[in-house]
């Protein structure tokens, strides 16, 4: 057995024994993820009833070497809809993580990453920003907000 | 043999017999070991286990050994009592053995089913054996009671099931009460226009059905009837029957339709308004909460300039209807106001002088322009007593003559009745559906929209009946009283109450049927909030030939739909709401795909998540849908979207969905969508199985004995199930489930009598201090006070054995028959030890 497809069979038992993935089987392929997502409107390779019969038959490599599964808005429309409770956007979050932890986030989404752990923002907050913002009454802001306190409360929390 | 050794020491002899059930117990339950266990208990004489205890072979090893080891006593650890609980005792009775001295073990459902650990679960099973062998010890024989089947059977609802049901049982002359809580039976099958698959009308393959009902001597009709309470048991039942209202005598009636005609108010099912001059007056809707009828007016110019106005109830214009056309058979009619014919007269007159009328002659007058007769404010004083608009003048014609026009002249002395319009000869006033009542595309009520109203034409029994909240008499408590004063036969009855009738039956059949999935809990859908967006059932009634639109296909504006869009699977299939298939959808959608066609040019596009066509000739009526050319989408819609252009009437309803088949959206213009909801258990399915004890399953609908083995009845003898009070059914499913319990009904009729469980309560006279605190807890009114004795005494038909009373008698007085305390404390022990 080649490394890629130990590495498949091993993603895909991991995404099918998350919360969401043990829905998964229930999806009859009726549509309505599809037909009411928003992204799927504006970019019809993003199909989420094709991401999950893809994920149903083990092929989360493909979807990862297309990229789709970063298309997706998390608006939950297609859980809020599915007559089956399937989670798809559950689902694509497993993925994106699974995808993340092997290093194939797209360049953007690390850039996003590292910014946040660096500004503890999405963003760096420059002069420019700052000006803005008292013109509109605005307080300044640091450039770095310290997200530290905020994490590991959660983790105490837990 | 040990086993002899312990018979011989003179206590009971008990035989235990554990059922390995194929593998269903032994996979989980470690069968052999509960076997050896048993064996040891004391005063167990046998033990053997069996692959199949129930089989024929199982039951002659039972039976050998009670012969064999002279058992006095036996025990049969295998499935729920309800399952086979009656096939043990009759192999014991075989053997000679009292039937009441055995008992059942349940080592399928409650350990081998509903554990996975098999050493716990064999742990259980041990211990509700050893259960069972201390209670059986204790077990007296006891001998049912033998009971006389009453013939006469009720059936509840008069939907096509309870129809056919009772047509079986009239065949065989066996009474029949047939319960129905509308006006009229028929059901939902009476709304439909066609059948699938074959296209019947369902008018002409019902409506002989109903009218044999009404010609069937056995068969005691009781519309508008509910079913209020269940005494007794198989064979003897004890029922209370509350009849609501209908205000016209049934026995009288002769179906004439004069009062029908002749009513002058509107009945309002939701929302009306009254037009003068083509703007709103007076806006009348029904407050969905209590049902009232609301009346409300926005426009001031409609208000009286004047309250105290010159024109008064004195200054009625005249000249509506000539005298001459009519004379001689209005003597009989009040006595003429100041003179002149009494506004019910006039009123009269007026009805029937445009009865006479030919449609041209009624075309000619209705100009739309007042001519300042005043009939109105006449009829709404006179004949309504409501007083609410009054005539009075705009300014004077060329004449020099006051031009005088009705207005409103108090908002709340307005009833809504719509009398006002129903009597203008002009056209001026008119009433008519609020038109931008948004998402309730007409009013979909079948019948006339007189307040005395028959439901349908082919209503049985054709006997009319007073909507309440419309009727101007019963609004006011006085007045109008039209239809009692041209009604022949005297059958109307403003007084009427709510009535208690007693019955006393031997089974029940309940036909309660479905009600409608509301889609409009399904917001994205937009049934109630969009136009044009309409549910399977609202449909029906378009398509019939004397509903709304006279079986055309229209959209609100009056307009021919060009595209049509069916949505499957609306509120079934889908976790959000229903979880089983409604089974009838899939069928129902494909007859209106057929219709749509043969009526209208509109393209039809149908989306279905699986196509269900599973009956006979289903599959070919399909084929034919498609060759007709309809467009069979793969994929559930996932929205309706209205888009508006400029001044259009009708918006275009977007219906979104995926072709999944090529895995590509799809964005359908269509005029019009239809909903194929969900068939729901009826609201007051929860109500009825609470008074019949007949319990429900997960899904809502009543649970029959067996799924497979016996659909037709319930867990509680002698009441029986048929059509979709059951589950989700079609036509042809219904009446042959309803073909079913009427033979199973004959079958216990024909038998004469049953034999009834003995265990029941019996109170010792000698212990009962009198002071009848059972009498009021029995929930089956079977106790009652012996007056001259001091004591209170159970009735075996009534008691139900549900121990109630023995468990609060501070006395003690009273024993349930096999349910004695001793017999509970040793069961309890034998789980516990």
């Amino acid at each position: 057995m080649s490394e890629s497809s130990e590495f498949a069979e091993d993603l895909h038992r991991k995404i099918l024994e998350t919360e969401a993935g043990r829905d998964l089987p229930r999806c009859f392929a009726c549509g309505t993820c599809s037909s009411g997502c928003p992204v799927h409107e504006q970019r019809p390779e993003f199909d989420p009833r094709k991401i999950i019969r893809s994920v149903l038959m083990g092929l989360e490599s493909e979807l990862f070497d297309s990229g789709v599964i970063w298309l997706c808005s998390t608006c939950y429309t297609c859980l809020e809809r599915c007559p089956q409770e399937v989670g798809c956007a559950q689902i694509i979050t497993e993925l994106r993580n699974a995808a993340a932890a092997d290093g194939r986030a797209p360049e953007a989404f690390r850039m996003q990453m590292e910014a946040l752990r660096q500004f503890g923002r999405v963003y760096e907050i420059e002069d420019f920003d700052n000006r803005r913002r008292q013109k509109m009454g605005l307080a300044v802001l640091d450039s770095h907000a310290n997200i530290e306190p905020l994490l590991t409360d959660e983790r105490e929390g837990e | 043999m040990a086993a002899n050794e312990k018979g011989d020491r003179g206590g009971p002899r008990i035989g235990v017999f554990t059922c390995h059930c194929g593998v269903n117990i032994s996979q989980t339950v470690d069968v052999e070991a509960c076997r050896d266990f048993a064996a040891q208990c004391p005063n167990v004489v046998v033990s053997q286990d069996y692959k199949f205890m129930c089989s024929n072979t199982g039951q002659e090893l039972i039976q050998r050994a009670i012969e064999e080891h002279s058992l006095d006593r036996v025990v049969v650890a295998a499935c729920s009592p309800l399952m086979h609980e009656p096939t043990f005792r009759s192999a014991c009775e075989k053997a000679g053995l009292n039937r009441f001295l055995f008992q059942m073990a349940n080592i399928r459902e409650q350990c081998a089913w509903v554990h996975d650990d098999r050493q716990m679960a064999s742990a259980k099973a041990r211990a509700l054996i050893n259960a069972a062998i201390r209670r059986v010890a204790l077990q007296e024989p006891l001998q049912p009671y033998e009971t006389k089947i009453n013939p006469a059977t009720l059936i509840i609802g008069g939907g096509i099931a309870g129809i056919q049901a009772a047509l079986e049982l009239a065949e065989a002359n066996q009474p029949v009460y047939l319960v129905e809580r509308e006006p009229t039976i028929g059901g939902k099958m009476a709304v439909f226009d066609k059948t699938f698959p074959t296209l019947d009308c369902a008018a002409c393959i019902l409506t002989p059905k109903m009218v044999s009902v009404s010609h069937r001597e056995s068969i005691r009709l009781r519309t508008m009837h509910e079913v209020e309470e269940v005494a007794g048991h198989m064979g003897n039942y004890r029922v209370r029957l509350r009849r609501r209202q209908r205000y016209v005598d049934v026995d009288r009636c002769t179906g004439c339709g004069q009062c029908i005609s002749h009513c002058p108010a509107t009945r309002i099912p939701s929302s009306r308004e009254i037009i003068r001059d083509g703007r709103v007056m007076t806006e009348v809707t029904r407050d969905p909460a209590s049902g009232r009828k609301v009346a409300r007016s926005f426009d001031p110019t409609m208000l009286h300039p004047d309250a105290s106005s010159r024109s008064g109830p004195e200054d009625y214009s005249s000249g509506v209807v000539s005298d001459e056309e009519i004379s001689k058979d209005l003597q009989k009619f009040e006595q003429p106001r100041r003179g002149g014919p009494s506004p019910m007269q006039r009123y009269l007159r007026l009805v029937r002088a445009q009865s006479k009328m030919s449609e041209e002659q009624v075309e000619r007058r209705r100009t739309g322009d007042c001519t300042g007769c005043g009939f109105c404010a006449e009829i709404c004083d006179g004949l309504v007593g409501a007083t609410a608009i009054r005539m009075a003048s705009i300014g004077k014609d060329e004449r020099g003559k006051d031009q005088m026009r009705p207005f409103l002249v108090s908002l709340d002395a307005c009833i809504g009745c719509g009398a006002c319009a129903t009597v203008c000869p002009t056209g001026f006033l008119t009433i008519r559906d609020r038109a931008d009542d948004k998402g309730r595309i007409r009013d979909f009520a079948l019948g006339n929209h007189s307040a005395i109203y028959l439901p349908f034409p082919q209503a049985v029994p054709k006997v009319p009946v007073i909507d309440a909240e419309s009727c101007i008499h019963l609004q006011l408590g006085e007045g109008c009283g039209v239809c009692h004063n041209v009604c022949e036969p005297e059958a109307i009855r403003f007084g009427q109450q709510e009535e208690i009738e007693e019955i006393e039956v031997g089974q029940i059949l309940v036909a309660t049927g479905y009600q409608l999935f509301d889609a409009s809990s399904i917001p994205q859908y937009g049934h109630g909030r969009l136009d044009n967006v309409i549910s399977s059932l609202e449909f029906e009634a378009m398509l019939n030939s004397t509903g709304p639109t006279g079986g055309h296909v229209r959209m609100k504006n009056g307009e021919e739909p060009r595209a049509i869009a069916i949505i499957h699977c609306v509120g079934s299939r889908d976790d959000n709401h229903h979880r089983y298939c409604s089974r009838v959808c899939c069928m129902c959608g494909l007859k209106f795909a057929h219709l749509v066609k043969d009526r209208t040019s509109a393209e039809v596009y149908q989306l279905y998540i699986d196509m269900r066509a599973f009956g006979k000739g289903y599959e070919e009526f399909y084929s034919r849908v498609l060759e007709e050319g309809v467009n069979i989408i793969r994929g559930k819609a996932a929205e309706v979207v209205e888009q508006r252009f400029g001044d259009m009437s009708e918006g275009i309803l977007h219906v979104r969905c995926e072709d999944t088949l090529i895995g590509k959206f799809r964005d359908i213009p269509v005029d019009m969508v239809i909903l194929c909801n969900a068939l729901e258990p009826d609201a007051d399915t929860e109500r009825l199985g609470n008074i019949l004890g007949v319990s429900r399953s997960p899904d809502g609908f009543f649970l029959e004995r067996h799924p497979k083995l016996d659909p037709v009845g319930t867990v509680s003898d002698g009441i029986y199930l048929a059509g979709a009070c059951q589950g989700p059914k079609d036509i042809p499913d219904t009446v042959a489930q309803a073909q079913a319990a009427a033979a199973r009904i004959l079958s216990t009729i024909t038998k004469g009598s049953v034999m009834l469980d003995p265990i029941k309560a019996t109170i010792a006279h000698e212990s009962c201090s009198g002071c009848r605190i059972c009498n009021s807890l029995c929930p089956y009114s079977a106790i009652s006070y012996d007056p001259e004795e001091s004591v209170s005494t159970v009735n075996v038909t009534l008691c139900k054995g549900c121990g109630t009373c023995v468990a609060a008698c501070p006395s003690g007085a009273i024993t349930g028959a096999g349910f004695r305390d001793d017999q509970i404390l040793a069961e309890l022990e034998g789980i516990l030890v």
